[in-house]
């Protein structure tokens, strides 16, 4: 059936604040831009966490992956942890937590700390950037921080010459609050649209000034944050959490994209699984890598005396056998971004 | 620091010594990424057992 208003089929509501009731009485007063799988984040409610089950990691200079898809830097004179926590806002049950145990409160131009997901290029090809078509993002998500005032962050392409830096405001102190961010695509540069690095959504928590830029606006470098953004790392025992993290389609952020844990889980498998099984000592069996892999991935084991009997793991198969002991370990297998 | 596991073409494996994982020389994957950089810094792994390829 089509609807008619003054000769134009279809109904257009341009008021602000204007509300569209369905006859079951439900409402919409925002777009929607799907109805499902709208979220270019994977494990944005942080639920997934493979690697540690809810311990506590050190971040590395090198790069830490926290729960699963988020991956923690920390390149300064400080010590910053990362670890999934209980704390979260309505219509979540985690959260990111991450706390400064050891401050460095200033910071040399090239030191940072941040947390960042590196989203697939086959995730976001249909975003058209790098092109005059490029769409315009949404990235919503809720922090809370013993911190306030001005936090940033950054989204970057592959080879990381094209940024992006935002910016967002903690007014209360250890209080969640939600804030939004639209980005208008970029249309320059080159990004990715295969099974590399798409985009990197980075969240700043104390970035030097090198990889620092002006918020709101793209720019021909790598910037992690932007400029006179609060940081995290430089004060002793602060702390940030963060969940809800969504990167849609479109200028209007819209509803969390909940997803059902075996599918989220089964996204996160892509890039790491954890397996357990039975290893013989003198003979390599073939086993399932699970989920197929973004990308013929590294395989360990709890013991480490895993042997892959010199054949390279494919995408969805790998030999192996313990060359100590058979028993029943821990794989670990990773085709991270 | 990296061992040399296989070096068979197309299908070569090498050891991240650190955490032991085995690592495929695929160009997409991050860890062979990491390796080559390490060996573009002029590293070298440690070769293959005598006895060829790791069984």
């Amino acid at each position: 059936m089509a609807v008619s208003v003054n000769g134009t089929t279809g109904v257009n509501i341009g008021t602000s604040g204007a509300t569209l009731t369905f006859p079951d009485s439900s409402t919409q007063n925002t777009a929607a831009t799907g109805f499902g799988f709208k979220n270019r984040i994977i494990n944005g409610a942080m639920v997934i966490d493979q690697r540690n089950a809810g311990a506590s990691v050190t971040l590395a200079s090198g790069g830490t992956y926290t729960i699963d898809r988020w991956q923690g830097y920390e390149d300064t004179d400080g010590v910053m942890t990362a670890q999934q926590n209980s704390s979260a806002p309505t219509g979540f049950i985690n959260s990111l937590k991450l706390t400064t145990t050891t401050a460095d409160s200033s910071l040399a131009s090239t030191q940072f700390a941040l947390v960042q997901q590196k989203i697939e290029g086959l995730n976001i090809a249909d975003l058209g950037w790098g092109t005059a078509s490029a769409a315009t993002v949404a990235l919503s998500f809720w922090v809370r921080s013993s911190l306030t005032g001005t936090f940033g962050g950054s989204l970057r392409n592959s080879a990381q010459d094209r940024s992006y830096p935002f910016t967002f405001t903690i007014s209360v102190a250890d209080t969640w609050e939600q804030k939004t961010v639209t980005i208008a695509g970029d249309t320059s540069g080159t990004w990715l649209t295969t099974n590399g690095i798409g985009i990197h959504v980075a969240f700043g928590l104390g970035v030097g000034s090198t990889y620092s830029g002006t918020a709101g606006a793209w720019a021909a470098a790598q910037y992690f944050s932007a400029t006179g953004a609060t940081s995290v790392i430089g004060t002793l025992n602060a702390t940030f959490y963060i969940t809800g993290v969504q990167l849609e389609k479109g200028s209007t952020a819209t509803s969390f994209d909940y997803r059902p844990y075996g599918a989220e889980l089964a996204l996160c498998q892509r890039y790491y699984q954890l397996i357990t099984a039975h290893l013989a000592q003198t003979t390599s069996y073939p086993y399932s890598c699970g989920t197929i892999k973004r990308a013929a991935p590294a395989v360990t084991s709890s013991a480490g005396n895993l042997s892959l009997a010199g054949i390279t793991p494919s995408v969805d198969t790998f030999w192996a056998r313990d060359t100590v002991a058979a028993g029943v370990y821990s794989i670990y297998i990773s085709a991270e971004l | 620091m990296y061992k040399l596991i296989s070096v068979i073409s197309g299908a070569g494996l090498v050891q991240r010594l650190s955490d032991k994982a085995f690592i495929p020389f695929a160009e997409d994957n991050t860890d062979y990424q990491a390796y080559l950089a390490w060996l573009a810094e002029g590293n070298t792994p440690l070769p293959v057992d005598e006895q060829g390829v790791q069984q």
